[in-house]
C-alpha cells in the first residue's frame, strides 16, 4: 500500500499545502495545473509538474481522463484531491482505485453513500445521530415555514435557499433546480426546517483502514455568507459541553457505521441544546488548519499515512485540544457590493508576519481571474483563549495588504472584531441578515489614516534647494504647512495633511496611484488631475452591462418589448452567483447583444433600454 | 530679549496686517462670490508646501490713508509645476484692485525681477484698472501702465511665458494683460474682459449689454479667442495655470552650479544677539556672515588689509557668493579692496551678496587728499558695471556714497532686502541738521544777524525729525525702495530663495569695466 509520489489534482492554497507535506514526508509531489495556472506557485513549488489543459475547470481540473493521464505520465503512485473540484466525486474516486493508484480518502462508495444528503441523512439516522424534519417539497404545511431548499447531490451552499412563504416557494425551488442541475448535474431537492438562529459546529473525524475512528474536536463555522463560511474557529464557543460530547459520540458512531477511512467532517446545526446532522464532508475541509492549531496534529500528514494502510498515529485520549484558534478566509470579493467576486491584478502583496499562519495561493503581485473559486488565502491565528485569538487575527489582517484588488479582508477584520462576534452572538444568518449586520457590511469610510498615507507618499520631495524646501516658508510669518492635494477612491480631491510616520499602513505608490490598506480594507488613492473635471456621465444609463465576468443564463426579454423599471430582464452566472439584470427604467428594449450560455466580460453590453419618454417619441 | 527680537516682533504684526488685504466687509463679499482671496490663489498656485518669496508685502505701508495695503497687489516668486515664476495676484479687495502709482510700481517691479532672471509671469486678475482720481501719476509716464503691457511684450519676444488668468474684472487697459498673454485661463461667470464696461458701452453707442455678454468667459472662449482656456472656478483656473507653466520649456543650463548644502554652524537666530541695541556700537560683521553661509565658512579675501570691507568667498544653500560687508567707515585700502574683489568674482561668475552697513567714505583732509574720491569711485564702477547677479541686503545704515559703493537700489541688484533695524538716507538726522544749520548760520551772520542756540534747535529738530521717519526702513519699503523687509534669522534663506532665482538666468561674459580713476 505504500506509495512514494503524489499527484495534487487541486490547485492554489491546499495544492501548497499538500504538495509541503509530501515534501515533508519525503514523497515526490506532482502538480497538475490549467493553462490559467501556469505560472501559480504551486506549479514551481511541486517536484514535478503536468498541464491539464486550458482554463475551464471542466477541462482541466474537473476532467477525471486528464487527470489520470497526468497520473499515468508522471507516474503517480497516490492522488490527493483537495477540497472542492473532484475531492468528493465517487466516480472520480473509482477511477483512481481503478487505474491502480491510490486515492488518498474514503472509498468511492463511502463517497457516493455520504456525498448524497439523502442517504447520508438515513445514514445519520441509523448511527442515531440527531436530523432536522424533513418536508415533501409538493406538500410543505403552511406552519413549517422557514424551510431550507438544497441539492440533495450537493455540498457547500450551492443550491441552498431559506423560503420564508409559501409564495416564495416556486421562485426559489427553481432556482434551486437549476443551480443543482449545473452545479452537481443532478436537480434532486430536499427541503428541511429551517432552523432560526442555528450555529453551525462540525466535528472533524478521521479513520484508518485497521477500524480506528477518532474525532478530533469541532469547529464553529457560524460566520457565513450565503452558506459561504467566513471565519472558522476551533473549538466552537459557547457550546453545551453535554451538546458537544453527543456531536463528537455521534460522529465517531457515524464514521463506525460507513466504515468511514480518512479525514471527514460531520457538519451540525446547533441551537441550544439541540444539535441536528446537516452533511457529512468527505474529504479535507478548507478550515482544517483551526484543528490543527487547537489539536496539534498534521491532518494532512495523517491523510497520506492513512492512505499509505499506516494506523492513527494517535488515539482518541491522545488527543487534546488546547488554546483556540480562529482562521479567516480571504476572498478576492466586494463585500460591500453583494460579495461580487473580482477579478484583477494584485499590484502588491502583504501577508501577516509569523504569528500568523498563512495558507496562500500567491505570496505576490500577480493576476487573478474567476475561472476558479476567489479564495486567496486563509490566515490562521491561535492564543491561549478566544479573546487572544480574536486579538492576534485583528493584528494580523491589519498587516494584511492585497493591493490593486478588491477583497474581503477589512470586512473579515470588522467582522472578527465587532461585538456580536466577539460576543458569540454570531449565528448562520446572521451575516444574510441586513439589520443584524450593517454594522460589518455597511461600507467603510475612507479612513483619516489612509488619505495621510496616500498624502505622504505623493508629496512633493525636497530636492534640497530653496524652493524645494517642503516648509511652505513665507517671510516674516509662519511657514503654510503642506498640504497634499489627494483625490480618494471616489475621486473626490482633498488637501490633506501627510501621515509623519507611514508604518501603521501597508501600501505602494504606483506612478499616480497609491495603492494602500488601512485596517485590511484596501484603499486606492491618486495624484488628482486638477484640468480634467468630472463631466456628468451622460452615456450608459439606457445600458444594461454584465455586473462582472461571467455567462449568461438567461435572456427574459426580445427587442422591442415593453419593460417597466426594476423588471428582470435576465440572469448572469458567475462564480457561485446568479445575478439578476434589471432595467434600469421604464422603457422599450430596443437592442439584447447576448443570447443564453455566452460568455460575457465586466461591462459589456447586454441590453438596450431606451427609456420611455424618448422610446415614444421616436414611434 | 533684544531690540531687534522688538523689531522683529513688529514686523510680522505689521506684516500679518498687510496680508489680510481688504477691509473685513470686502473680504466677506469676495469670498462669498466664490472667489479665493489673492494669497489663497498663490497658495492654491504654488507647488504644495513650496516657500513664497514675497515682495514688498508692506508696499504703500501708511500711504493712500492706510487703505491699500500691499498696495492692492500681491507679487512675488514661487514654484509652479517645479517651475520658478513670478506671481501678481490683484487683491480685489483693496479698492477692486485698482492701480495705485505704488501698485504700478510693484507690478512693474515684479516684472522686472522676471526680466533680469528670465522667470516665467504668471498674472492672476482681478482689477478695475486704473485708480481714476490719480490718473496723472498712474497712466502717463515712462515708468506707469503702459510700461506693464511694453514689459509683457519684450519678455514675450525673450521668451520669457506670460501666462494670466483672468479671475475677476479686466477692464480697460487691463484687458491688456490677458491680451498680451501666450496663454491664457478665465473663470466662467466670473472673470470678465472688455476695453469698456457696460456703463460705457451705454454711454458711448447707447448699446445695452451684460457684462457676461460683453466679455464674459463663455465669449472670450468660444466668440472672441481672447483666452484660451475656460475654467469652473478659481482653483479650477489655478491647476489649468499649473499646467500650462508644466509645458513650458525648462531653463537650460544653471548660470552656477549648486552644491551640497550645508547648514551653518551658527544659528541663523543668533543673529538677534549679536547686532547690537545701540546702532552706534561697532560689531564684527563676519558674525552675521557666519550665521549665513553654509557651515558658516568664509574664504576670506585680503583679511589683512582695507579691513573695514570683510570680502570673502562663501556657499549659501550650496551656491557660490562673492560676499562683501561693511566693517566700519569706507577708506580708500577698503574701497579698493572690494574693487578687485568683484573684479574676481565677475571672472568667476560668482553671485554678489553685500552686507550694507555703512555711514559712508571716510571724509577729512588727509582723506580727500590722499584721493578717497577716485577710490570710491573704483568701487562705484566695479558694482555698476558688474555682470554677476548682485544681491543686497542692509542690515543696518545705507547713508550717503556707501550706498553707491555698497550696491544700493540704482546699481540694479536682482534684489535688495532690508532688515528692520536698517536706516537709509542721504546721511544721518543729524548730520543733515548740522550741515543745514551752518549754511543757515553762515547765511544770518553773513547778513550781520545772530542765531540763538534756542532758535538753532528750534530749526534742527525738525530736520532730525523729518531723517527719522524718511530713513525708517518702513519708510523705504512703502515706497518700494526695496523688496521687503525681512526677519534677519531668515537672511540665509532669502538669499538662498534669490540666489536660485537668479541662476535662471545665464550670466553674460566678462564685463568691460568702466575706466577706472587710477
Amino acid at each position: 500500500m505504500s506509495f512514494s509520489s503524489v499527484l495534487v489534482a487541486n490547485r492554489g492554497e491546499i495544492a501548497r499545502r499538500i504538495i509541503r507535506a509530501c515534501r515533508e514526508a519525503g514523497l515526490r509531489s506532482i502538480a497538475v495545473y490549467s493553462d490559467a495556472d501556469a505560472e501559480a506557485p504551486f506549479v514551481h513549488e511541486a517536484d514535478h509538474a503536468v498541464r491539464l489543459g486550458p482554463t475551464p475547470a471542466a477541462e482541466s481540473y474537473l476532467s477525471i481522463p486528464a487527470i489520470l493521464a497526468a497520473a499515468r505520465a508522471s507516474g503517480a503512485e497516490a492522488i490527493h484531491p483537495g477540497y472542492g473540484f473532484l475531492s468528493e466525486r465517487a466516480a472520480f474516486a473509482r477511477a483512481v482505485t481503478d487505474a491502480g493508484l491510490i486515492f488518498i480518502g474514503p472509498s468511492a462508495d463511502v463517497i457516493e453513500a455520504m456525498g448524497r444528503k439523502d442517504r447520508a441523512r438515513e445514514i445519520a439516522e441509523r448511527a442515531g445521530v440527531p436530523v432536522t424534519p424533513r418536508q415533501d417539497p409538493d406538500a410543505i404545511p403552511a406552519d413549517a415555514y422557514p424551510v431550507l431548499v438544497k441539492a440533495a447531490a450537493g455540498g457547500g451552499g450551492k443550491g441552498m435557499h431559506i423560503v420564508r412563504s409559501p409564495e416564495q416557494l416556486g421562485d426559489a425551488l427553481a432556482t434551486a433546480r437549476r443551480e443543482a442541475a449545473a452545479a452537481f448535474g443532478d436537480d434532486t431537492l430536499l427541503v428541511e426546517r429551517y432552523v432560526e438562529a442555528g450555529r453551525h459546529v462540525e466535528v472533524q473525524v478521521f479513520g484508518d483502514t485497521h477500524g480506528n475512528v477518532v474525532h478530533l474536536y469541532e469547529r464553529d463555522c457560524s460566520a457565513q455568507r450565503r452558506h459561504q463560511k467566513v471565519v472558522e474557529e476551533a473549538p466552537a464557543p459557547g457550546l453545551d459541553p453535554a451538546v458537544r460530547q453527543a456531536i463528537l459520540d455521534a460522529s465517531v458512531a457515524l464514521c463506525r457505521e460507513v466504515g468511514y477511512v480518512g479525514a471527514g467532517t460531520v457538519e451540525f446545526l446547533v441551537a441550544g441544546q439541540d444539535a441536528y446532522f446537516l452533511e457529512m464532508n468527505t474529504r479535507l475541509q478548507v478550515e482544517h488548519p483551526v484543528t490543527e492549531e487547537v489539536t496539534g496534529v498534521d491532518l494532512v500528514q495523517w491523510q497520506l499515512a492513512v492512505a499509505a494502510g499506516e494506523s492513527l498515529p494517535l488515539r482518541q485520549d491522545d488527543i487534546s485540544c488546547q488554546g483556540h484558534a480562529i482562521e479567516a478566509r480571504i476572498y478576492a470579493e466586494d463585500p460591500y457590493a453583494g460579495f461580487l467576486p473580482q477579478a484583477g491584478r494584485i499590484e502588491h502583496l502583504a501577508w501577516p508576519a509569523w504569528e500568523a499562519r498563512v495558507e496562500a495561493a500567491i505570496d505576490g503581485p500577480g493576476t487573478v481571474g474567476t475561472a476558479y473559486d476567489p479564495m486567496l488565502a486563509k490566515i490562521i491565528v491561535s492564543g491561549a483563549d478566544r479573546s487572544d485569538a480574536i486579538d492576534a487575527l485583528v493584528d494580523a489582517l491589519d498587516e494584511t495588504a492585497v493591493l490593486g484588488l478588491t477583497t474581503n479582508t477589512g470586512f473579515v477584520r470588522r467582522l472578527v472584531d465587532s461585538e456580536p462576534f466577539r460576543g458569540e452572538h454570531v449565528h448562520t444568518g446572521w451575516l444574510d441578515d441586513p439589520a443584524a449586520s450593517a454594522e460589518v457590511l455597511s461600507a467603510p469610510q475612507v479612513p483619516d489614516a489612509g488619505w495621510e498615507f496616500a498624502a505622504a507618499l505623493l508629496a512633493p520631495m525636497d530636492d534640497g534647494s530653496p524652493f524645494g524646501r517642503l516648509d511652505g516658508w513665507r517671510s516674516a510669518a509662519g511657514g503654510r504647512p503642506l498640504l497634499v492635494p489627494v483625490a480618494g477612491p471616489s475621486g473626490k480631491v482633498r488637501p490633506v495633511s501627510p501621515a509623519a510616520d507611514t508604518a501603521d499602513v501597508v501600501g505602494v505608490r504606483i506612478g499616480p496611484r497609491v495603492l494602500a490598506a488601512v485596517e485590511g480594507h484596501s484603499w486606492e488613492f491618486h495624484a488628482p488631475d486638477g484640468v480634467r473635471r468630472a463631466h456628468a456621465a451622460l452615456a450608459g444609463a439606457a445600458e444594461v452591462t454584465a455586473p462582472m465576468p461571467g455567462a449568461v443564463v438567461t435572456v427574459e426579454v426580445s427587442e422591442g418589448d415593453r419593460v417597466v423599471e426594476g423588471q428582470r430582464l435576465g440572469t448572469v452566472e458567475a462564480m457561485k452567483m446568479e445575478l439578476t439584470l434589471a432595467a434600469p427604467h421604464d422603457g422599450v428594449v430596443t437592442h439584447v447583444a447576448v443570447e443564453p450560455g455566452q460568455q460575457v466580460a465586466i461591462g459589456q453590453l447586454l441590453i438596450h433600454v431606451e427609456p420611455s419618454d424618448e422610446a415614444d417619441s421616436d414611434s | 530679549m533684544t531690540h531687534l527680537h522688538d523689531l522683529v516682533a513688529e514686523l510680522r504684526e505689521r506684516t500679518a496686517a498687510a496680508r489680510q488685504g481688504g477691509t473685513p466687509t470686502a473680504r466677506e463679499r469676495h469670498v462669498a462670490r466664490g472667489k479665493l482671496l489673492p494669497r489663497d490663489r498663490v497658495d492654491q498656485l504654488l507647488d504644495p508646501g513650496s516657500p513664497f518669496l514675497e515682495i514688498a508685502p508692506l508696499a504703500a505701508y501708511e500711504m493712500y490713508g492706510g487703505e491699500v495695503p500691499s498696495a492692492g497687489i500681491v507679487t512675488g516668486i514661487g514654484r509652479v509645476s517645479g517651475r520658478e515664476c513670478v506671481i501678481v495676484a490683484n487683491d480685489a479687495t483693496v479698492k477692486g484692485g485698482t492701480y495705485y502709482p505704488l501698485t504700478v510700481k510693484k507690478h512693474l517691479r515684479a516684472q522686472t525681477i522676471a526680466l533680469q532672471n528670465r522667470l516665467p509671469c504668471v498674472y492672476l486678475v482681478d482689477s478695475g484698472g486704473a485708480f481714476l482720481p490719480m490718473q496723472d501719476e498712474v497712466f502717463p509716464d515712462r515708468e506707469h501702465f503702459g510700461r506693464i503691457f511694453y514689459h509683457q511684450a519684450q519678455m514675450s519676444a525673450q521668451g520669457i511665458a506670460q501666462i494670466a488668468a483672468v479671475m475677476g474684472s479686466c477692464t480697460a487697459g487691463g484687458a491688456y494683460v490677458p491680451a498680451m498673454s501666450d496663454e491664457t485661463v478665465i473663470v466662467r461667470d466670473q472673470g470678465t474682459i472688455f476695453l469698456g464696461g457696460p456703463p460705457l458701452v451705454k454711454a458711448a453707442t447707447g448699446e445695452v449689454v451684460t457684462a457676461e455678454e460683453l466679455g464674459g468667459g463663455e465669449v472670450h472662449a468660444r466668440t472672441s479667442g481672447v483666452v484660451d482656456h475656460l475654467a469652473e472656478d478659481d482653483a479650477h483656473a489655478l491647476q489649468i495655470v499649473r499646467s500650462i507653466v508644466d509645458t513650458l520649456e525648462r531653463p537650460s543650463a544653471p548660470a552656477y552650479e549648486q552644491r551640497e548644502v550645508l547648514e551653518p554652524r551658527e544659528d541663523p537666530a543668533g543673529l538677534y544677539d549679536v547686532v547690537p541695541d545701540d546702532p552706534r556700537v561697532p560689531y564684527d560683521v563676519r558674525e552675521v556672515i557666519s550665521r549665513i553661509v553654509d557651515d558658516s565658512r568664509l574664504h576670506e579675501f585680503k583679511p589683512l588689509y582695507g579691513e573695514t570691507l570683510v570680502c570673502g568667498f562663501a556657499h549659501i544653500w550650496g551656491y557660490p557668493v562673492a560676499i562683501l560687508a561693511n566693517n566700519g567707515i569706507l577708506f580708500s585700502e577698503s574701497a579698493v579692496k572690494g574693487a578687485h574683489f568683484i573684479e574676481l568674482a565677475n571672472q568667476r561668475g560668482i553671485p554678489l551678496v553685500f552686507l550694507q552697513n555703512i555711514t559712508g567714505f571716510m571724509v577729512g583732509k588727509e582723506y580727500e587728499n590722499r584721493g578717497i574720491a577716485k577710490d570710491g569711485a573704483k568701487l562705484v564702477t566695479a558694482v555698476a558695471s558688474s555682470v554677476v547677479p548682485k544681491f543686497t541686503v542692509v542690515i543696518g545704515g545705507s547713508y550717503g556714497a556707501g550706498n553707491y559703493g555698497m550696491c544700493g537700489r540704482a546699481y540694479d541688484p536682482r534684489f535688495l532686502w532690508m532688515w528692520p533695524n536698517a536706516r537709509i538716507s542721504v546721511m544721518g538726522g543729524d548730520q543733515a541738521a548740522s550741515v543745514l544749520a551752518t549754511v543757515r548760520r553762515d547765511g544770518i551772520e553773513a547778513k550781520g544777524g545772530t542765531w540763538s542756540a534756542e532758535e538753532e534747535e528750534a530749526f534742527r529738530a525738525p530736520i532730525r525729525a523729518q531723517y527719522e521717519e524718511q530713513g525708517s526702513a518702513y519708510y523705504s519699503t512703502a515706497r518700494l525702495w526695496d523688496d521687503g523687509i525681512i526677519d534677519p534669522a531668515d537672511t540665509r534663506r532669502v538669499l538662498g530663495l534669490g540666489l536660485q532665482a537668479a541662476v535662471n538666468a545665464p550670466i553674460p561674459p566678462t564685463p568691460q569695466f568702466g575706466v577706472f580713476r587710477l
